[in-house]
């Protein structure tokens, strides 16, 4: 179909709003418009995180050198000829503002040729004004540049954020679109590395590795499922792999990257019991559903889609997700024990990510320790603040607060080769040893970072690790951080580092699983606070390197666990805020055996 | 099957197969010894599928069969029994075993003998040959310095290679690398090169007692396991898969300074300071001085605590070479000292950042190298 305008009554139907905010939105248009013309090798070239250079280069269809004016005109596209087809859009675009849009806050530059010509040509368009079209030699295909974004618009330049979350982004938008599209071949260059290159073999693993690292793509489980029209395929992770927030689910809906919708709630639902409060799965997924059963046509980025049936693909979905889940790991029939008891506090909600102890109603059960006079005060003072990493960091040592320690504790012994048991002098405590080995490894770690005393181990033989391209941007950035935790790193060609010496808190632990953890639970605005990014570095490595729930630990391991968890400053967290540990008093105890009051 | 053995024998072959017994496994036969009788004798045998070991034993066989029965039960019962003939007969209908000795009479449950996983019977004709005290020391000096961690499983293996008449063991666990070579009586027929289990190993020097036949070690073609038979016990082992370090690469070629010490005093020296060093890294610093012309060298040992307190400890030395101020793992010393016997050390050095070895004196058949700590001032 040739580019014509819209019809200015279509135009209008169009969910109009801002197409460009950031560097990332103009890589999502150009690519997918590139997708739109069926093309087989998209290359994307970003310089200084898209400020100076995007330029999106692909071997599709192309666009006639006498249409070329329109393409960068508003409201011109070749996808969408009348109304009606706006409720059954096959394609990526349909609005055809993407190339006008982003031509009013750069300097772009649109280089094409269809097969059938025998010279390509080239349109410039400047702040929004288009030159004239000029011949040039070109392969089939299309190239789009797009120089100084935002030139002339200084408001949107102030908005953008550091180079390194600009070009995270990027780099995750690509990413998902390379694993949406495994046969199109991807590659993301600065103009000298390649930080993202897939073989358009077809192969989703191999990308999901790229993304995620080898370990976690081995991990993760497929789907497939198909019911009337709708088919889902992809990968999700196992309940035991998760992250603390919901970045990682990423869902395509015919091709489309969306966010947010209500599949993401399908999603979680099917994991319903089998996940922490607060931890969600790394999912790829892809439906595919008749083009009439979805509205595209609600977010002006297309971010958002609303179906027709929506309780029809919600429960296949849902369906769809638990089966592949259920095939694999079996559900855990112990209930939960944050539904009988609260813990130790009732901690406030951190950030997305709510706490057991705080979040639930106490199941119905008389058995919160909120009239315990002992325990009371502790569960709402400031101490339980002071364990997140965010506050641990402003002041990483606050002074030794009796509310806050433990008692001296004798330990009974471990249960599920995942709790301790212990007894103190007002009742009974059961710990989580991994929580609790990881409150232990931070503060050690904080201390002696503190100390400036953290001393690194050699390695034998330097170990080189490989990470997904927007991981390895973090530790690039945080090099100097790494080397004050007794981690010695360098860069070792893209995307890879060669680890030289670790801390040695972590004994003789993987050196590659340490530094992957730093960035696995990666937040893309990291706050640029240096005492911030230090907190959680160390929480992370910690997290890794606990021992692991399952773990059957001796009776000299479980002491000296006790031992060094009584001597930590914030006992009763470990360094994301969870509990460590759930007190059950002697008050409690008596009530619920009747002896008190009984009489 | 009905047989009659000596108390003595049957409790000593459980407690050499116990080690492979695995209780918690999903698969409940895992958890028992299998009993056959075998040419005359009585063959017990246990398995985690990942190392099996079998023992027999003396027996007087009235009839033949075979059965398992728990581990656990078993050897508590057999420990218990006094020291005379115990006889075991075997209802094949039910897998009931009966344990009967003097007076006392149990039946144990036990489940058919076919549900056991079978294990290799290997031919010893090609078998590499070991003395027992030398293979023992090898593990002793060499297997300790494989690592716990299983995201790495080579790296808890042992590399055994033989080669003509020699056979290395090698383990490193990221940190350090033990290298232990011996001659063989009898040259191997072809070369070998396989990473063992480095419990596998230890459990095999703990079975083998000294003044036996030597060790002798196959490795069926294809089969990715190795088989040890020692006096009147074998042990199978899966192999590790993967590529072991380079070590060679790992041993530094040169050296710019080399300190003569007494083991024994080092030893002590470094047992001392690991008691402040615990506390935090585990980090000694080892400051080596040179001998003058009339002074002998010395090498200081501190260590620091922020909560215990200091230590600080001089060892006399013969050094030649440059001074220098070095950190190591505390840890890491002791281990290897202990199992050096010679009654002097070398420890060959180049820089704070360089690898140090230690050697035992006047031995050139072990060496271990150590990776340096890097304290930040
Ligand atoms: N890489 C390309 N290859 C071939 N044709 C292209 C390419 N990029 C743009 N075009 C043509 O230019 C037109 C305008 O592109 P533009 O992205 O502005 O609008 P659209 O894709 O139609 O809709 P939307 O605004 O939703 O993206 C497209 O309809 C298409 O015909
Ligand atoms: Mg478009």
């Amino acid at each position: 179909m040739p580019i014509r305008l819209l019809a200015p009554e279509v135009a209008s139907q169009i969910a109009a709003g801002e197409v460009v905010e950031r560097p990332a939105s103009v890589v999502k248009e150009l690519v997918e418009n590139a997708l739109d013309a069926s093309a087989k090798n998209i290359q994307v070239i970003v310089q200084d995180a898209g400020r100076r250079l995007i330029e999106v280069a692909d071997d599709g269809s192309g666009i006639p050198a006498e249409e070329l004016p329109l393409a960068v005109e508003r409201h011109a596209t070749s996808k969408l000829a009348s109304a009606a087809d706006l409720f059954r859009v096959a394609t990526l675009g349909f609005r055809g503002e993407a190339l006008a849009s982003i031509g009013s806050v750069s300097r772009l530059t649109l280089t094409s040729r269809v097969k059938e010509a025998p010279t390509g040509a080239r349109i410039r368009v400047e702040g929004g004004r288009p030159g004239a079209v000029e011949v040039v030699g070109a392969p089939v295909g299309t190239v789009v540049r797009v120089e100084d974004l935002f030139y002339n618009v200084p408001a949107r330049l102030k908005f953008l954020k550091q180079d390194v979350t600009e070009r995270r982004a990027i780099d995750n938008l690509l990413a998902r679109y390379a694993l949406a599209y495994p046969h199109v071949r991807f590659r993301l260059t600065d103009g000298k590395t390649v930080s993202l290159q897939t073989t358009g073999d077809g192969d989703r693993r191999a990308i999901l590795a790229a993304l995620y690292g080898v370990e976690v793509a081995k991990e993760m489980l497929e789907v497939l499922a198909e019911e009337d029209d709708l088919v889902l395929n992809g990968y999700i992770s196992p309940a035991a792999l998760t992250r603390s927030n919901r970045r990682e689910m990423t869902l395509f809906i015919n091709g489309r990257w969306v966010a947010d919708t209500a599949l993401t709630q399908a999603i979680l639902q099917a994991y319903h019991t089998l996940l922490m409060v607060g931890r969600y799965p790394l999912t790829a997924l892809f439906l595919q559903i008749e083009p009439e059963e979805v509205d595209v046509n609600v977010h002006p980025a297309k971010a958002e889609v609303r179906f027709r049936n929506q309780d029809r693909v919600f429960s296949f979905v849902q369906r769809s997700v638990r089966r592949a889940l259920l095939a694999y790991s079996p559900v855990p029939t112990l209930p939960q024990p944050q539904n009988l008891w609260r813990s130790v506090h009732s901690v406030p909600s951190v950030e997305n990510n709510p706490l057991p102890g705080g979040a639930l109603p106490a199941a119905g059960l008389d058995w919160t320790i909120g009239h315990d006079s002992r325990v009371e005060p502790e569960a709402h003072i400031g101490p339980v603040l002071a364990t997140t990493p965010e506050t641990v960091a402003s002041s990483p040592f606050p002074a030794r607060a009796s509310l806050v320690s433990l008692p001296l504790l004798r330990l009974i012994g471990q249960i599920g080769a995942t709790y301790l048991i212990a007894e103190g002098p007002d009742g009974l405590y059961l710990i989580d040893q991994h929580a609790a080995h990881e409150r232990i490894l931070f503060e050690k770690l904080m201390a002696q970072h503190a100390q400036q005393r953290i001393p690194a181990q050699s390695l034998l033989t330097p170990v080189v690790v490989t990470l997904p391209p927007a991981g390895a941007a973090v530790i690039a950035d945080q090099l100097p951080v790494l080397s004050r935790f007794g981690f010695e790193v360098e860069p070792f060609g893209p995307n890879s580092f060669q680890i030289r010496a670790m801390p040695v808190l972590f004994g003789n632990a993987d050196p590659a699983a340490a530094l992957r953890a730093l960035v696995e639970d990666f937040e893309e605005d990291e706050t640029p606070l240096q005492t911030e990014i230090e907190a959680r570095v160390a929480a992370r490595v910690c997290k890794r390197l606990a021992v692991k729930a399952g773990q059957v630990l001796t009776p000299e391991e479980q002491r000296a666990l006790l031992t060094d968890l009584e001597n930590c400053e914030s006992p009763r967290t470990c360094p994301h805020g969870r509990p460590t540990m759930i007190h059950l008093s002697v008050e409690l105890l008596e009530r619920q055996f009747g002896r008190k009051g009984a009489r | 099957m009905k047989v009659t053995v000596l108390q003595e024998n049957l409790a000593r072959g459980l407690s050499i197969v116990s080690r492979a017994v695995s209780p918690r496994s999903t698969l409940p036969v895992l958890a028992n010894v299998l009993i056959a009788t075998d040419e005359g004798r009585l063959r017990l045998s246990a398995t985690n599928l990942e190392m099996g070991i079998t023992c027999w034993i003396g027996a007087k066989i009235e009839e033949e069969g075979s059965t398992t029965v728990p581990a656990r039960t078993f050897a508590d019962l057999v420990s218990t029994l006094p020291d005379a003939q115990v006889s075991l007969t075997l209802d094949p209908r039910t897998q009931t075993l009966n344990v009967r000795s003097g007076s006392s009479t149990n039946d144990i449950k036990g489940i058919d003998a076919q549900e056991f996983p079978p294990l290799p019977v290997p031919d010893f004709d090609q078998a590499i040959q070991i003395n027992v005290a030398d293979f023992k020391e090898m593990v002793h000096q060499v297997a300790f310095a494989a690592s716990t961690d299983e995201a790495r499983p080579v790296l808890m293996g042992v590399l055994v290679k033989v080669d003509g008449e020699t056979i290395t063991m090698a383990a490193a666990d990221g940190f350090r690398l033990s290298v232990r070579t011996a001659t063989l009586s009898s040259p191997a027929a072809r070369p070998v090169s396989a990473i063992i289990p480095a419990r596998a190993l230890s459990e095999l020097a703990r079975i083998a007692s000294d003044g036996d036949h030597p060790i002798q070690m196959v490795l069926p073609k294809g089969r990715g396991q190795v088989v040890f038979r020692v006096k009147d016990a074998e042990l199978v082992s899966q192999l590790i898969d993967g590529t072991f370090p380079d070590y060679e690469q790992i041993i530094p070629r040169s050296y710019k300074s080399r300190t003569l010490v007494s083991t024994a005093s080092l030893l002590k020296a470094c047992k001392q300071a690991e008691i402040f060093a615990r506390e935090g890294s585990n980090a000694v610093r080892m400051n080596i001085r040179g001998s003058g012309d009339l002074q002998p060298g010395e090498v200081e040992i501190s260590a620091h605590s922020e909560e215990t307190g200091s230590n600080e400890t001089i060892v006399d030395a013969t050094v030649d070479g440059v001074p220098l101020l070095i950190a190591f793992n505390v840890k890491f010393l002791r281990e290897v000292l202990e199992v050096i016997k010679t009654p002097h050390v070398a420890l060959e050095t180049t820089a704070p950042n360089a690898p140090g070895v230690i050697k035992p004196v006047g031995e050139d058949n072990f060496l271990h190298v150590i990776m340096p700590m890097h304290l930040s001032q």
